[in-house]
């Protein structure tokens, strides 16, 4: 049974992916430009392109994107938990997640570069400081949402407040923190490119801007391969990690 | 007379009050409650929705703390996490990221109860439920009358003396009611647990309760406490006196 949902999910990704190509070649036909190139060529630029070099752009890139995306989820699990089931302390973080979290915090990349230099942290932390309020927002709201009669069922078997963030309160949010997490990691891509923009030499936003000011629209489609895979390869890791951590929500 | 002379008494309450809190306002739930179980005896509480019969288990089971009046479970004022006692609430508290087996054995782990005694337990209750069977199903995977019979399993896990259930009948088929029903009597015959429930089914209540304790309209009172020592007798449910039962707290509850 497991084996037939797999082959059918694999079709279901070639059939999309192959939707996109379509709509691609389509577009690219109709506008005939030399900005918008086939699907073919951008591909076969893209196979050439990984042994010069884009390899090492991606990575960069790779590395930059998952280890903020572990440090925001290492500081935002914990604190979500918390502020979901502890009203005190929700009452005075509060006000202050949500001033703080609609400020667009790219605009502190200066100061970030200033503070932590024009290198891998300064990077690192501006998607963290970003994806950090996504992943904490949706976690708090699950712990907070935990009905009240199974936290009542287990406290009458004894559980101590310990027992409860680990019997209950953990594996309530799961699901969430993975939802919350597919959606960061579209966020931290987006950051990503922003910030390698900016005095960089390197990284795929480096590579795709590079490209593009050289009005080499095959290499910057290379790059934007590139990003899409990246995307993709995050997304296949989380769906892999919800069958093993959630095993409960596929019977 | 069920209420033997010299039996030891598990639960004695008198005059309880309890209120809480709802827009600034000091609602009353229970007011001036009193009434004994002896050890091993079975107690149904009956009264219309809204009239406490879950507040008065909440403080039973000491999870619920601020009250007025005397409360002693076994001759002990009631405390939280009384080993002995056990709690079925009305949705049965499974947690649906565990299996079976494991939701069974959470009280033991809660316990430090770990290992092949935690195993052992959690099979023989398993069993006695009949639901060893399903050890490896999650609880969305099962029926509502096999998700109760697992929450009866977690509670029997913890070798209670006191079992406490809120509504754990109601939101079953009628059929399969009546089977868990004479189950729970089962059990109780074997182990002789003090079972309190709370129920808003007449014929559960005479079918299950000793002790039949009637509670008001809100704020939940003592209106009656009838004795019902046929409980548990072969083919109690088909006899004039169950029947004659039914009509006298139908009468009570709706005057």
């Amino acid at each position: 049974m497991h084996e037939r949902g797999y082959i059918k999910k694999t079709a279901a990704t070639a059939a999309s992916i192959a939707f996109l190509l379509l709509g691609w070649e389509l577009l690219a036909v109709m506008l005939a430009s030399p900005a918008l190139p086939r699907p073919l060529p951008a591909f076969i630029t893209f196979v050439r392109e990984i042994p010069a070099g884009l390899w090492r752009h991606f990575l960069i890139s790779s590395y930059r994107v998952v280890l903020s995306i572990l440090l925001s989820l290492a500081l935002a699990l914990p604190c979500g938990m918390v502020l979901g089931r502890e009203e005190r302390f929700d009452r005075l973080a509060a006000p202050l997640v949500y001033l703080v979290y609609p400020v667009p915090k790219i605009v502190f990349l200066p100061v970030l570069m200033v503070l932590l230099g024009i290198g891998d942290i300064s990077k690192i932390a501006l998607i963290t400081l970003v994806i950090f309020f996504q992943i904490l927002v949706p976690i708090r709201d699950a712990a907070r949402g935990i009905n009240a009669g199974v936290i009542n069922s287990v406290k009458s078997l004894g559980a101590g407040r310990w027992d409860i963030y680990k019997h209950v309160v953990w594996p309530a949010v799961l699901p969430e923190m993975l939802t919350a997490l597919r959606v960061a990691s579209g966020t931290a891509i987006a950051v990503l490119f922003f910030s390698e923009t900016i005095v960089s030499q390197e990284g795929l936003g480096y590579y795709l801007l590079d490209a593009w000011s050289r009005y080499a629209y095959r290499e910057m489609f290379a790059g934007i391969i590139a990003m899409g895979l990246l995307g993709f390869i995050i997304y296949m890791a989380l769906d892999y990690l919800e069958r093993r951590l959630c095993p409960w929500k596929f019977v | 007379m069920i209420n033997l002379a010299g039996n030891k008494l598990m639960v004695n309450v008198e005059n309880l009050s309890v209120s809480y809190r709802q827009q600034r306002k000091e609602v009353p739930a229970l007011r001036g409650v009193s009434f004994a179980i002896p050890r091993g005896g079975t107690c149904a509480l009956i009264g219309p929705s809204g009239c406490g019969k879950s507040t008065l288990l909440y403080v039973l089971s000491g999870l619920l703390g601020s009250f007025s009046g005397r409360v002693l479970v076994d001759d002990e004022p009631v405390q939280p996490l009384r080993r002995q006692t056990a709690l079925i609430l009305q949705d049965y508290g499974l947690l649906p990221w565990k299996k079976v087996f494991d939701n069974v054995g959470l009280g033991l782990d809660i316990r430090g109860i770990n290992g092949r005694e935690r195993t052992a337990r959690v099979q023989r209750v398993l069993l006695e439920v009949g639901l060893w069977e399903m050890r490896d199903r999650y609880p969305s995977q099962l029926s509502g009358g096999q998700r109760q019979r697992v929450a009866i399993a977690r509670a029997l896990a913890l070798e209670p003396d006191l079992l406490l259930m809120d509504e754990p009948f109601s939101s079953l088929d009628a059929l399969t009611r009546e089977k868990l029903q004479k189950q729970l009597l089962d059990i109780w015959q074997k182990k002789r647990m003090t079972v309190v429930l709370v129920t808003h089914s007449i014929e559960e209540a005479i079918f299950l309760g000793q002790i039949i304790i009637v509670l008001s309209e809100h704020p939940g009172r003592v209106v009656d406490i009838v004795e019902n020592p046929r409980v548990g007798e072969p083919g109690y449910r088909k006899t004039p006196e169950f029947h004659a039962l039914t009509t006298v707290l139908r009468e009570k509850l709706i005057p």
